[in-house]
């Protein structure tokens, strides 16, 4: 439908940032969800960082993530549970935040650079997966491990065997982001251009 | 976690003053590991904290989240390493956090946001925009209500269809219209002559 072939304006990216940051922020308003099979709540917040790369590509989605990231840090109660404030940086879970960042940068090029132009569909899913879990579950975890078991002094191992808990929840919003990205980009041609 | 019309001598420090303690004591924390002095440190961060003037209610949240997750570092810890241990880990994050949460509570969301736009601002070297930047947060904070209602609506749509719970056919739509209203906005800037390479814009 609006299938721009200029170039997007600076103005424009800004708002797509804007917007996405908005979106991962409103899902961690979203109640959390608890699978029957795990006693963990999931909350769609990496759901929105995992769309943020995977929909608007590595460098607006890497901005979409650190715009939540900072605002939350300057106070406003935007991850999961109404949490925010500096306590976050400086508390266990803060590797987390900064893999955010790095986990839309990997998934965004991944998207931009490889699975957006894969021709046959399975095969384009297939490879959407393996963006989706490389960036949104493997970075992630690769930032908030070591991180936690830093801040606290448990070992890395420890450390590593807790962050599972969320790890079905993670493989499961790594579908969803996948399905979710390249039925957008169909919809709506030239976002990664 | 914002300071709601906070009064006390720590919302009179500079944010950057604030804000930079903060490091350099988090760091210091870290290279601590005499229980005494640990001990002395988190009295004082409760003696701050105390002073800070801070309502009750705003601290009861994040604290039960913090207790929360230290007590499983603890036990964690104490099992696989000793209670000794443990117990100063979980102290020195507990100051920390208290610290932290001071300065959250104490400082405004404009004074925090004017600070990371300045120690963001050697970034203008490499090519990013302040303006874009400032333009950037402050819209987000502006799209997240209307982005509520958009997933409202979506999913009571959904629901009459049946699909309410189909995670599919909520976040499809709810992209879509997202990068719809993300479209017009632009327009709209545009056609205002928002001039976005100004640094005085908005």
């Amino acid at each position: 439908m609006t299938a721009t072939t200029v170039r997007p304006s600076q103005t424009k990216n800004t708002v797509y940032i804007a917007i996405f940051a908005a979106l991962i922020a409103a899902m961690g308003l979203v109640p959390p969800i608890t699978l029957g099979i795990v006693p963990v709540p999931i909350t769609l917040q990496t759901l929105g960082v995992m769309l943020a790369g995977a929909v608007l590509g590595p460098w607006r989605g890497a901005m979409a993530s650190l715009v939540v990231v900072v605002l939350s840090l300057a106070g406003l109660p935007l991850l999961a549970g109404g949490r925010g404030g500096l306590g976050v940086l400086f508390g266990p879970t803060g590797g987390y935040l900064l893999g955010w960042v790095l986990g839309s940068l990997v998934i965004g090029a991944l998207f931009k650079y490889w699975v957006i132009r894969i021709e046959s569909k399975p095969a384009q899913i297939a490879a959407g997966l393996v963006a989706t879990i490389l960036g949104g579950v493997i970075v992630i975890y690769a930032c908030g491990v070591p991180w936690t078991a830093m801040t606290t002094g448990l070992e890395l191992k420890t450390s590593l065997v807790g962050s599972f808990a969320f790890l079905p929840g993670d493989l499961l919003k790594a579908v969803v982001a996948t399905l979710v990205a390249l039925t957008v980009h169909r919809s709506y041609r030239g976002l990664l251009k | 976690m914002i300071a709601a019309k906070n009064t006390s001598w720590l919302s009179r420090v500079p944010a950057s003053w604030k804000f930079g303690s903060l490091l350099v004591i988090s760091i210091a924390l870290y290279l601590i590991s005499s229980w005494p002095v640990l001990l002395v440190l988190l009295a004082a961060s409760i003696a701050i904290l105390a002073t800070a003037r801070v309502r009750l209610s705003q601290l009861r949240g994040p604290l039960t989240a913090l207790s929360i997750i230290l007590a499983i570092v603890f036990i964690a810890l104490g099992l696989q390493t000793s209670w000794l241990n443990a117990a100063v880990s979980v102290t020195r994050l507990f100051t920390l956090c208290l610290l932290a949460y001071s300065v959250s509570l104490t400082t405004s969301f404009n004074a925090m946001l004017d600070l990371f736009q300045r120690v963001a601002s050697p970034l203008r070297h490499l090519g990013a925009n302040p303006a874009q930047i400032a333009l950037a947060l402050s819209m987000a904070i502006r799209f997240i209500p209307e982005l509520r209602r958009v997933y409202s609506e979506v999913r009571e749509a959904q629901h009459a269809r049946g699909l309410g719970n189909n995670p599919l056919a909520v976040s499809v739509p709810l992209v879509i219209r997202a990068l719809r209203i993300a479209d017009e906005t632009a327009e709209a800037l545009d056609a205002r002559g928002y001039d976005s390479s100004s640094v005085h814009g908005k």
